[in-house]
């Protein structure tokens, strides 16, 4: 009972409704605290949980720029062979996308036309299986939905590779599977093939062009990709890890700058709402408090009763951030993915036990700073003058 | 605690022209000026005089409350002067106990723990910290109101648990402010015949009070005007 944290809940009981409030104000605080703690990270960890999933350690391209942004490889072929014959290299596959056309019977939609060499595959089959020989394709489920297409149907697909609007000859495929494609986004239908029966449908066969090449290593990606930079000059190579920096350097600092800046204001508002009340909590018991030193409680005591008021608010209030910020971030999230071009595989907010260990050290200290005002209070406070001030009001 | 310069045996607490000056926006007021005061052990002295004259302060000095602004204090052989804070309120802790005018009962505790929370700072364990609080409790006569709240108590009930937890941990002096103040006549003569008890039971006690009729039962009874002590009767 008279350890200075049970005191201290004592002293915070004696007031419920104020108590109450601090708890709750900090648990709004601490949920919006967490948020923006996951949310500054969470698009790097998602992307890098997408790149880790799709089964290839490096990344090879054309330019200096991300796989899909920038020039294509034009010998795409015999640079994967160079690159699959190096020691470190398990398996390289090509990869290009097109926009296409696809139709099946009176429907018809968009469609980003993905065309892949070798193995691993990019995709995941939901139902039917794999493309097992030329003019087959898998399609995403919207693909599928949209067109009313099962596997073992055929889907004509008319292609667009060029920069100019002509396109040629439309050509029928069979559906093979319905599969969930890296970097799908919702209500956007995909298709994908082999890279040879993509050239074929943009009427150039054999072009053995594609936007990058992805390599599994045997192990160590950064050798790996040192030694695809050292066989190909003109190529570059990017390890996992290299391409999440690049991401980071990117657009995806705004998410971090925005949590950074909310942040901070929460957190600022927790500092003055645990500080205004516990300084009002301790100035109307100054009079106790100044007579539990007459009585010969020490100044570290009577200090250490409001930290741990502070660290009871902030604790139990933290406590319950922790539920509530992660409803709030599941819900956000959803809201943000409604953006257009955003993966359906992509999330804003990634739980990561890094942010929880941030989240409580941030509260900790905030504790601690918001009482800093209150614990100097009752410090200085002049025993004497305080008892005569308390007997003359 | 260093600086013994006397003995212990014969005077609590010694207070060699002691003075007490405030600084104030419209020049220094001098509270207390010149007093010379002993108190053995034992005594029952009471304090009175007008309003402002320097009671209050006097006691706050002489209870190492507060510091005098000039002059030596005393205490068991300890010069207060040269105590700091902790050692200060060690002293207080162990060896003298305040009853307030206000009470300052902490209105979350019950009756029992508020007698306790002296002897926990003190590093009482906790079983013979409770048998002490039920004991004092008994003495003052509110052994059946032991678990109440001072919100459940009178204002006499609540001064008598003050009183109690001014006894916790058996202080060899007790100080009290204006202990009646608070309280009408017939309640104000109980809890001064209990301060006449605990006085009778071996602890000096010094009591600070404008009813002559309290001032009455000291022993000593000294006067104060403007920050000096007036006069003295021992009776």
């Amino acid at each position: 009972m008279m350890a200075p944290l049970a005191f201290a809940w004592r002293a915070l009981v004696r007031q419920p409704a104020r108590s109450t409030l601090a708890v709750l104000g900090v648990a709004a605080v601490g949920a919006l605290l967490l948020d923006m703690l996951l949310l500054s990270e969470g698009l790097v960890l998602s992307m890098r949980e997408l790149l880790d999933r799709m089964g290839f350690d490096v990344r090879v391209t054309a330019g200096d720029t991300l796989p899909g942004a920038g020039p294509e490889i034009a010998d795409a072929t015999a640079a994967s062979a160079a690159i699959g014959a190096l020691p470190g290299v398990r398996s390289v596959t090509a990869i290009r996308s097109e926009a296409a056309d696809l139709h099946h019977r009176d429907r018809q939609a968009d469609a980003a036309f993905i065309g892949v060499s070798g193995t691993p595959r990019v995709w995941t089959i939901l139902r039917g299986r794999d493309p097992a020989g030329r003019g087959e394709l898998v399609l995403n489920q919207y693909a599928a939905e949209t067109l009313r297409l099962v596997p073992g149907a055929v889907v004509t697909v008319r292609a667009y590779c060029g920069d100019d609007d002509a396109a040629p000859p439309p050509v029928e495929f069979r559906v093979a599977g319905v599969a969930e494609l890296p970097f799908d986004t919702p209500e956007a239908a995909s298709a994908a093939t082999f890279l040879g029966d993509l050239e074929e449908a943009c009427g150039t066969p054999g072009a053995g062009r594609a936007d990058f090449l992805a390599v599994t290593s045997t192990g160590d990606a950064a050798a790996a990709a040192a030694a695809i930079t050292a066989a190909r000059a003109d190529l570059r190579a990017f390890t996992n890890d290299q391409l999440i920096g690049r991401v980071q350097q990117g657009g995806f600092t705004y998410f971090r700058q925005i949590s950074t800046v909310l942040a901070t204001i929460t957190i600022t508002f927790a500092l003055l709402l645990i500080t205004v009340l516990l300084t009002v909590s301790v100035n109307q018991r100054l009079g106790e408090i100044a007579a539990l030193r007459a009585l010969g409680f020490s100044q570290r005591r009577v200090v250490l009763d409001v930290l741990c008021e502070a660290a009871l608010i902030v604790g139990t209030g933290g406590a319950l951030s922790l539920p509530l910020g992660l409803v709030l971030a599941v819900w956000l999230d959803g809201i943000l993915k409604r953006m257009p071009g955003i993966p359906t595989e992509m999330h804003f907010f990634v739980l990561e036990p890094q942010a929880f260990v941030v989240h409580g050290l941030l509260l900790a200290a905030t504790a601690l700073v918001a009482a800093a005002y209150p614990m100097r209070i009752v410090a200085r406070l002049p025993i004497a003058a305080t008892l005569r001030n308390e007997v003359i009001s | 605690m260093n600086h013994v310069v006397g003995s212990v045996n014969d005077t609590i607490v010694a207070a060699d022209r002691i003075t007490r000056v405030f600084p104030m926006p419209a020049g220094p007021v001098v509270a207390v000026r010149d007093v010379t005061l002993s108190i053995a052990p034992g005594e029952h002295i009471a304090i009175r005089g007008p309003s402002g004259c320097g009671k209050s302060t006097l006691l706050h000095m002489l209870g190492c409350v507060d510091a005098p602004s000039s002059g030596s204090l005393v205490f068991e052989g300890h010069d207060v002067a040269g105590l700091n804070d902790r050692a200060r309120s060690l002293l207080r802790l162990r060896h003298i106990g305040f009853v307030f005018q206000r009470f300052f009962l902490l209105p979350m505790l019950t009756a029992a723990e508020n007698v306790e929370l002296p002897q926990a700072e003190a590093g009482v364990p906790a079983h013979a910290r409770r048998r002490r609080s039920r004991e004092l409790l008994e003495y003052v006569g509110l052994g059946a109101r032991a678990d109440h709240r001072p919100s459940q108590l009178s204002g006499g009930e609540m001064q008598r648990v003050a009183i109690a937890r001014a006894l916790a941990n058996r202080p060899r002096l007790l100080l009290a402010d204006e202990p009646t103040g608070e309280l009408d006549q017939a309640t104000g003569e109980h809890v001064a015949a209990l301060l006449d008890r605990v006085n009778a039971d071996g602890t000096a006690l010094v009591v600070v009070t404008h009813d002559p009729v309290l001032a009455g039962r000291a022993r000593r009874v000294l006067t104060m005007r403007d920050g000096r002590i007036e006069g003295e009767v021992r009776q």
